[in-house]
């Protein structure tokens, strides 16, 4: 699981309060780091869609401080620097076991070669 | 090194010929583009590389012949002397296209080695949990490797002597010593010590009275009288594909052993290649487009996908291991590790923020995946959850069956929908149109009338179709196409909306329709509007 997709995950288990599920909370028992070929344009498309804070928190989190600002600086475009920390945060590190933990009810869900699974139980869907 | 311009045809599942015909304009610059059912005509000059892209299409020949269909007439001996004409040309013509043909082949022919390894890449994996979509994709996988020329149209009758029956298609070899491998009359510098193969398909009026192995044994004849070449069944150099129906009388060459649907990226095989691809050309996907199949399987519209789109990003979902197993395996054997990631998850409850994704591509299964007596049932919550992760404006694409294809019909239109209104019988008939267009001269072809459901489907509006249709959630998705496939013994419908605004969507069943206002161009699917 890339952080890439980490930022999109959300916790979907029943009754919980709005935006209650996002962002989750990663505890990584194994962690892979892999090169990914640079595309200055298409991790430039990427920043609007992410959620800022959230990426932030679980390179954190990883123990990964990444050494992203705390928002997205204007003319961040053509920063070459910044696009390649960021593309680094999001594409090249892996979370291949572990678990994701929502935030309000605590719910884990696991995370097995590199797939989470986020299928909620019979009971609790 | 430009390509000299040459002429091609194609072979076309049913249905994927505007596909094909869009695809060989785009990729290709072709002209002279003529489309009939199941196949697509075309000129370019474009080299194998560049053929072998091909991605909607099955087979690809080297054209040798196009004439109108061959006259009727009481005498088979006069047919026959007629179906002989068609190769029997002065020496330097089979010289010229066996040159030609060489300079895509190179030596000997057998240069298409790449192929052969993908004959491994069809076995399937077979696993307690395989759906029937799967079993059904299999059996589609195993008939199109057999005949994949035979989808045809309701108009045709399919004489099953190609790859099955070739023997037949041409007499033992000792019918050639019949006739001098040198006869006199004839250009010695023709005999090129190459072996042949005839594959015949008649249908139509001509297969009432002569069948296709008698068909193929004369051309056979023919070409070892005239060229000199000897017959081998088994692994010919050059196969010489002829085709005579009541439309038209193709001669050809094909230029690969296997199919273009044969990826070489793609290990495992699921929902046919080339239908993948179709339904991810209508996704509109641009660079930096986020794009998720929450049905995934084994992968197959992702990896066309990330094939033809590598720009943009895909998700995969499903909630079977050994599907997303598969999946892995495919992706990884493709290299795309760093395009798809896939998750454990289920349509019906995303774990993905609302409006996120720029397009939502997925085959529905058509089996009793959910253990429940109907899939129509379960049809809403899947719309629902696919409509809620698609951003305003993003696309999504449906593969469904004839009994989904009619329930989804009543579900995105507004109960109010009046059958007399222009509206909601826009959509098929338009997409009938660009299939009626394309398929000059197949006025028998089933599709057309393979949409009892722009009918039947308001009816059962009327009705309420065994099910409450109400326009719940999905007046924000806008129909814009409907294509009719074939996927071998079914029939399929690519069903394709956009998404155009969550605050039209009307819990209230107010009947808002957006249908009524103005339908977005369709200039990025101009797949209908084919020129001949």
């Amino acid at each position: 699981m890339k952080l890439l997709t980490h930022n999109l995950l959300s916790s979907h288990v029943p009754g919980l309060r709005p935006g209650g599920g996002f962002p989750l909370r990663i505890e990584a028992a194994e962690v892979r780091e892999r090169p990914v070929p640079f595309n200055a344009a298409f991790v430039s498309r990427l920043v609007p869609r992410l959620r800022w804070d959230a990426l932030r928190e679980a390179a954190e989190s990883l123990g990964r401080p990444s050494e992203l600002p705390p928002e997205p600086t204007p003319g961040y475009e053509a920063d070459e620097e910044f696009l390649r920390r960021l593309h680094h945060v999001l594409l090249e590190v892996e979370v291949l076991e572990g678990s994701l933990q929502c935030p309000d009810s605590g719910r884990r869900f696991p995370i097995s070669r590199g797939v989470p699974n986020l299928l909620l139980t019979e009971d609790e869907a | 090194m430009s390509a000299a311009s040459g002429r091609f045809f194609c072979t076309a599942g049913r249905g994927l010929e505007p596909f094909l015909a869009r695809e060989v304009r785009a990729r290709l610059g072709a002209t002279e583009v003529d489309c009939v059912s199941g196949k697509v005509f075309f000129r370019a000059a474009a080299g194998l590389g560049e053929l072998r892209q091909l991605r909607s299409g099955e087979r690809l020949f080297l054209l040798l012949k196009k004439h109108g269909p061959l006259p009727v007439s009481g005498s088979r001996g006069k047919m026959l002397n007629e179906i002989k004409s068609l190769v029997i040309e002065d020496s330097k013509y089979w010289l010229d296209i066996i040159s030609v043909w060489r300079k895509f082949h190179g030596h000997k022919g057998k240069t298409d080695n790449s192929s052969q390894e993908n004959t491994s890449a069809l076995k399937r994996k077979s696993e307690e949990e395989t759906n029937t979509a799967s079993k059904r994709q299999k059996t589609e996988q195993v008939r199109a490797i057999v005949s994949e020329e035979c989808q045809v149209g309701a108009g045709e009758t399919c004489e099953s002597s190609d790859r099955m029956n070739r023997q037949e298609c041409w007499i033992e070899s000792r019918t050639s010593s019949e006739f001098p491998s040198r006869g006199s009359g004839e250009d010695p510098a023709a005999n090129e010590e190459l072996s042949f193969r005839v594959s015949c398909r008649c249908s139509g009026a001509i297969a009432r009275i002569l069948t296709s192995q008698e068909v193929g044994r004369a051309i056979g004849m023919a070409l070892v009288k005239q060229c000199g070449w000897h017959a081998d069944l088994r692994d010919p150099d050059v196969e010489i594909f002829v085709h005579l129906n009541d439309i038209y009388s193709v001669v050809g060459i094909p230029l690969f052993r296997l199919p273009l649907a044969n990826r070489e990226y793609i290990r495992t095989a699921g929902l046919r290649s080339t239908v993948a691809w179709a339904m991810a050309s209508l996704a509109e996907i641009r660079a930096g487009a986020l794009v998720l199949d929450p049905m995934c399987g084994l992968g197959m519209i992702l990896l066309e996908a990330a094939k033809e789109w590598p720009e943009a990003y895909y998700w995969g979902a499903d909630i079977s291991d050994s599907q997303l197993e598969g999946a892995d395996g495919n992706i990884r054997a493709a290299g795309f590790m760093d395009k798809i990631e896939l998750l454990k998850a289920s349509v019906k409850a995303l774990p993905l923020p609302s409006e996120s994704f720029d397009s939502v591509i997925s085959d529905i299964p058509f089996g009793k995946k959910f253990k429940t007596t109907s899939d129509a049932q379960f049809l809403p919550d899947i719309l629902q959850e696919m409509e809620r992760v698609l951003r305003v404006g993003g696309t999504l694409v449906l593969l469904l069956s004839q009994e989904l294809h009619k329930h989804v019909d009543g579900l995105t239109r507004c109960a109010g929908a009046d059958p007399a209104d222009g509206d909601s019988g826009a959509v098929p008939a338009r997409a009938m149109d660009g299939l009626t267009r394309c398929a000059e001269g197949a006025s028998a072809d089933g599709d057309s009338g393979a949409d009892p459901s722009v009918d039947g489907n308001l009816s059962s509006l009327a009705q309420g179709g065994g099910e409450p249709i109400i326009c719940r959630h999905f007046g924000s998705l806008l129909p814009e196409d409907v294509y009719a496939i074939s996927l071998g013994k079914t029939d399929a419908f690519i069903h394709k909306y956009r998404k155009v605004s969550a605050a039209v969507s009307s819990r209230t069943g107010t009947g808002s329709c957006p249908n009524t206002g103005t339908l977005p161009g369709t200039g990025s699917s101009g797949l209908k509007e084919l020129e001949s």
